[in-house]
């Protein structure tokens, strides 16, 4: 994948809204274990 | 963007609204039927053995029946042209596989027929981000904006309304608090995943492809988190033997996850995630049906609490009906093709064959029909592992109801008839 294309993806908010939710999950997932 | 353009000689001329509608409907059914197995965590399995099993088993399913709708030819060419992609697809299945772990524990802790709904709250989510991330009901006149909203109020208020009868129903306050918890935080979850889901589809990526990458980042989440939690993967190898006696089951909502996923990924790609995913969230109809039909749900509790639950589970169908009523105008569909023309301009797309398959005509496909031997070994090697499972399958002595069974299982495989029909009869599975 071009450089570009990697800066492109890790600029977008596309990428780090769901993340952050993914993060989140799992500590709720850790916290009711 | 979708309707105006015209449609591809020899199809059929259903409007892709429609379609997409038709698909969510679909979806809600096979979706509804594969949260049944979940049943089995009451017969002393950890949840994250059950989640773990459905997993593997949509790993599985997605080379059965798939695989058979289009080759790896075009699965790797429609890679290939949008490899930016891939990132979101994992992601989606992480997601998945977080949010599907809660929602064994909310089942675990309140039962099916009220965590089903509860979690049903992602279309409310999924909206919220179609409207800030993919201007979906941009452009929209008030009377779709009321549609859209006054159908996202009833189904918050719906889900207001089982909690509260979870609440009043449960002997163990804390035990349900959780179950509610983590029941919602599965909501949130789910609805975010729909993020990866719409930016596949305004990028021209077909459904399938998108669905097989999806199925490789919820497998390796499921078995990290299960690792984690079970001390080790030698534990889990254990686990897994020791539960092979159940382990079709989990396998077998996996497979309706699949087909499930398969209808939701076509209505989020022709209808939007705000309208197509309350749509496909009917599939709480399904949790019911399931878990008060066949699995008794119901028979401890008052009369009160049912009607409650059913109350609820009615008005956020209603409000979920209300959305996908809200067919998108013109001005509104200005703004779809403003996102789409976003991920064109970012990741270097051709605006045009991108423009050509949202609208369900995808040029790859005509590229791409060659078949090859080895689609016909791994289809076969996938249904060996459904069999096998089968066949060692034993009885989990839960009390069901065959004759419901019967009922609910003809309700399920009619529209997947019906739907995939009209889905090959208009796009051929773009």
């Amino acid at each position: 994948m071009r450089q570009s294309k990697l800066v492109s993806i890790l600029t977008d908010v596309h990428l780090w809204v769901p993340v952050g939710v993914l993060i989140l999950g799992i500590v709720l997932l850790m916290s009711l274990r | 963007m979708n309707d105006n353009l015209l449609v591809a000689q020899g199809r059929s001329t259903l409007s892709l609204h429609k379609l997409g509608v038709f698909c969510g409907l679909a979806a809600a059914v096979w979706l509804g039927t594969a949260e049944a197995p979940t049943k089995l965590v009451n017969a002393g399995f950890s949840p994250f053995l059950i989640s773990m099993g459905m997993v593997m088993g949509a790993f599985v399913a997605r080379w059965t029946v798939p695989t058979l709708l289009k080759g790896t030819g075009f699965l790797f060419a429609d890679l290939r042209d949008k490899p930016h992609l891939i990132v979101w697809a994992l992601l989606a299945g992480m997601l998945w596989a977080v949010a599907n772990t809660l929602t064994i524990f909310a089942v675990r802790n309140v039962g099916l027929a009220i965590a089903f709904p509860l979690w049903n709250i992602n279309s409310l989510v999924g909206l919220f981000w179609g409207w800030l991330l993919f201007k979906e009901l941009r452009g929209s006149g008030f009377k779709g904006w009321a549609k859209v909203l006054g159908g996202a109020f009833a189904i918050v208020g719906g889900a207001a309304v089982l909690a509260y009868a979870t609440a009043q129903q449960s002997n163990a306050p804390g035990k349900a608090a959780v179950g509610i918890i983590a029941a919602l935080g599965a909501g949130v979850l789910l609805g975010t995943m729909y993020i990866p889901y719409r930016k596949a589809y305004i990028s021209g990526m077909n459904p399938l492809s998108f669905v097989t990458i999806f199925t490789f980042g919820e497998l390796g989440t499921v078995l990290t988190l299960s690792a984690i939690y079970m001390g080790g993967i030698g534990n889990v190898v254990s686990e897994l033997h020791r539960a092979r006696p159940m382990l079709f089951w989990p396998f077998l909502g996996g497979f309706c996850w699949v087909i499930g996923d398969l209808f939701q990924n076509f209505a989020a790609k022709y209808i939007g995630i705000g309208r197509g995913i309350p749509l496909s969230n009917t599939n709480q109809l399904w949790g019911l049906a399931w878990g008060a039909l066949v699995f008794a749900e119901f028979s401890g509790l008052s009369t009160s609490g049912k009607v409650l639950i059913v109350t609820g589970s009615l008005v956020m169908i209603l409000g979920a009906l209300s959305i996908s009523m809200a067919n998108p105008g013109a001005s509104e569909l200005v703004n779809w093709k403003r996102a789409m023309d976003r991920e064109c301009e970012r990741y270097g797309l051709d605006t045009k064959v991108v423009a050509e398959v949202v609208a369900g005509d995808d040029p790859l496909a005509q590229l791409s029909a060659v078949r090859h031997w080895w689609e016909a070994v791994i289809m076969l090697a996938a249904t060996s592992v459904f069999v096998w499972l089968a066949i060692g399958t034993r009885s989990q002595h839960l009390a069901i109801s065959m004759p419901w069974m019967i009922v609910l299982v003809a309700g399920t495989i009619l529209p997947l008839g019906v739907c995939g029909t009209l889905l090959w009869r208009r796009t051929r599975f773009s």
